[in-house]
């Protein structure tokens, strides 16, 4: 029987740049994964997939217009019913704008022909629809349960002062809003940080000001 | 058809293929607790309650949406189902705020029946509960959303039949409650009370009747909706002889399980307290207050030294026996015309979901009654004018139940005998030699003949004011005694004379007519009206 097979005592995963090891994203993804996706959805098969999540919104964007005209009559071809349709548009709206407004949902209601009470009802189900404004970045910190053994609380303490502000509120600046999230499925790099669309993994809370700093001169 | 055979609670049944095992248990009298069912919305099976033990399944089946299959041996009353349904209720209970004595659902409570015959005794819970209070939903609908159990038939009853979905469940877990779009509210809903009838507890409650009754103190009489002609059947809710609300009273030919809004606001005026309570008949020296036995062999008098032209003004308020006797008055005198006038709305306000069902133009109950009696309908949409001819008149005028109220004080003072029967005084009356106090529909029985020319009875809700009399027994005991017959004993002899008149009701027994209905003998209209 052979001895069993080493395991290294740390295990980067895909953890940013951690100063450990200096992997890119195309290095853990592979260069096919990687690249730009057209702001227009690109194939159809495509379109409704999960949205951007882009640091420059604008509440005030007209639903839709140019590109993302087009992406929303892709999704529309997508779905037998303007039920199904739903979902997808309101990722759209939301990447759009930032966050669905009560104006928004009755907009997106008036696009496909559903009632507005509807579209509210689906919006509030769901917990990645934003109901109010947030900063250039939202900071999603997971206190479920393998973070939370790994100071998942301590973390957002730490994010909430070196921004701050309170849970759930935007800083002044308009740049952080920080929330507390459940299980973001990084369970096994915790503590698990979903930063706009990217994931900071293993973060502990002496990370966090260097983390903001970061965010602050270079974005995501 | 093919049936299934099963066993329920140890009983054997047979039924339909297809039935679901909450039917099929209602069958052999086993009421499985249920919420989110209601037989005329989809079943969406999500309150767990009716969840029961079938054998052989690997899990309780929820009995609404499991249809019974041969050799079943299904359990809802002992063992795991009732268990669970304990554990449910408990579930129920974690932030429901027991507010029952303040409920206006209180004693017609699903919630309050469940747990009290099988719930636990004693909670269990520490913690403190969720809070939502109360929100104003428009119209006559008030939500309070600690005592909701998320059946969400109001929801569906808003899709599937107002089709006009302005309900949604709002969020999600405990914080989810049901609500419309911000402050929208219902948006002037025409059907939007029945959400309150179907509401299980008292999350949805009237505005109208909030905190007027409690609910076991409430008598329900059997009874028809007197504001359209649709003739909704409805029971009519009354404490110490005073009506408090109408509640739709379920009738698969009429109304379903409905009634608009429309009609059920409109009872307040069967509570009127300005009554004629006494016959009055008018003296030399001014009016005299001679009592019945008085009045009716002076009006007999009367009506037997007329020569003149006879003219009558009848309402679509009134009943097929009230009218018959009219009629049959008025040929005894001589015949004439009787004219009524009824107000009607621009429109019909149908329930998309169950188009049978519409607020019809005609708002009076019984204006098919009427021109079956071969009355016809004078005057204007609002119920104003027409009368010009029998304000002139200068024989014998009798107005039954109009009040008259466009009409100027001098209404009828040409004729040479003029006789009011109402129930709320007239001021345009007071020309008549006659006044006679009747009951209002609600405090009499008689039938109601609805657009569908289905005849429809009702019974007496309330106690007649002061010495009022049915219509039909004033009228029918003044054509017996200018006949020399017998008079009219109750409303069933009237109406069987009434059937003697009018071919479409030939075949019409008033006992057979039941609590629902039967249409007329007139199939060929019934079939083209719908």
């Amino acid at each position: 029987m052979s001895a069993p097979a080493r395991v290294p005592f740390h295990n980067p995963g895909w953890a940013g740049n951690t100063g450990e090891f200096d992997l890119t994203e195309a290095d853990v993804r592979g260069t096919d994964f990687v690249g730009e996706r057209p702001l227009d959805g690109g194939h159809e098969s495509a379109a409704p997939s999960y949205p951007y999540m882009l640091p420059d919104k604008d509440p005030d964007a007209v639903l839709f217009e140019g590109p993302y005209k087009e992406r929303f009559e892709k999704i529309r071809t997508r779905y037998p019913t303007a039920r199904g349709a739903l979902i997808p548009t309101l990722n759209l709206a939301q990447e759009l704008r930032g966050h669905v407004s009560p104006e928004t949902m009755d907009e997106v209601a008036a696009l496909l022909g559903l009632a507005s009470a509807e579209v509210r009802g689906t919006v509030t189900f769901y917990t990645m629809y934003n109901k109010r404004p947030v900063g250039r970045f939202l900071i999603q910190v997971c206190t479920n349960i393998s973070c939370s053994l790994c100071k998942g609380e301590e973390v957002l303490d730490a994010f909430l002062r070196h921004t701050g502000t309170e849970l759930g509120e935007t800083s002044r600046d308009g740049d952080f809003t920080v929330i507390e999230v459940e299980c973001l499925a990084a369970c096994g790099f915790p503590v698990a940080v979903q930063i706009n669309s990217r994931y900071y993994e293993n973060v502990l809370p002496d990370d966090v000001p260097a983390l903001l700093q970061r965010l602050r001169e270079h974005g995501e | 058809m093919s049936t299934v055979t099963l066993t329920i609670d140890g009983h054997r049944v047979t039924v339909p293929e297809g039935t679901s095992l909450l039917h099929a248990a209602e069958e052999i009298g086993v009421e499985v607790p249920h919420y989110c069912y209601h037989p005329a919305l989809s079943a969406p099976a999500q309150c767990r309650l009716c969840l029961v033990d079938v054998e052989g399944a690997p899990k309780p089946m929820p009995s609404c949406v499991t249809q019974a299959q041969e050799g079943q041996v299904v359990r809802t009353d002992q063992g795991l189902a009732r268990e669970m349904r304990k554990g449910v209720l408990e579930f129920y209970l974690i932030n429901h705020p027991l507010d029952c004595p303040i409920c206006d659902q209180s004693g017609e409570c699903k919630l309050q029946d469940y747990v009290h015959s099988e719930g636990r005794a004693h909670g269990r819970g520490v913690e403190p509960k969720r809070v939502f209070g109360r929100d104003d939903f428009g119209g006559d609908v008030l939500f309070y959303g600690d005592r909701c159990v998320m059946c969400t038939r109001c929801v569906r009853f808003m899709e599937e039949m107002a089709q006009d979905p302005v309900l949604t469940v709002v969020e999600r877990g405990d914080r989810a409650v049901i609500d419309t779009f911000f402050e929208q509210g219902l948006k002037d809903s025409s059907w939007s009370g029945n959400i309150v009838d179907i509401c299980p507890v008292g999350a949805l409650v009237s505005k109208d009747f909030l905190h007027k009754a409690r609910a076991w103190d409430l008598d329900h009489t059997p009874s028809v909706c007197p504001n359209c002609s649709q003739g909704c059947n409805i029971d009519i809710h009354t404490r110490d002889n005073v009506v408090h609300r109408l509640k739709p009273r379920e009738n698969p030919e009429v109304n379903g399980h409905w009634m608009c809004d429309y009609g059920r606001g409109r009872y307040e005026w069967t509570n009127r307290s300005d009554r004629i309570t006494e016959p009055f008949a008018r003296g030399d020296g001014g009016w005299l207050a001679p009592g019945w036995h008085g009045a009716l062999p002076s009006l007999q008098e009367r009506l037997e030294d007329c020569r003149g032209p006879v003219h009558a003004v009848a309402s679509a308020h009134a009943s097929n026996e009230d009218l018959g006797a009219l009629r049959e008055l008025v040929e005894r005198i001589g015949g004439g015309d009787i004219v009524y006038r009824s107000a009607r709305a621009s429109d019909e306000v149908p329930l998309p979901g169950f188009p049978m069902l519409a607020r019809r133009r005609d708002l009076a109950p019984n204006t098919r009654g009427a021109e079956l009696l071969g009355m016809h309908r004078v005057g204007g949409d609002d119920a104003s004018g027409g009368l010009d001819k029998v304000a002139a008149s200068t024989g014998t005028l009798i107005v039954l139940g109009d009040e008259l109220a466009d009409q100027p004080e001098d209404f009828g003072s040409r004729a040479e005998l003029f006789v009011y029967l109402g129930a709320h005084p007239a001021p345009a009356a007071r020309s008549a030699h006659f006044v006679l106090p009747v009951t209002t529909f609600a405090e009499q029985e008689g039938t109601f003949t609805n657009v569908q020319t289905r005849v429809q009875r009702f019974e007496p809700a309330l106690r007649g004011a002061g010495n009022a009399q049915p219509a039909w027994q004033v009228l029918g005991a003044l054509t017996a005694s200018l006949a020399g017959e017998p008079a009219p004993a109750s409303a069933a002899e009237s109406f069987s004379r009434l059937a003697a008149r009018v071919p479409e009701y030939e075949d019409l027994d008033y006992d057979q007519l039941g609590a629902q209905g039967v249409p007329a003998n007139r199939p060929a209209a019934i079939a083209g009206e719908r």
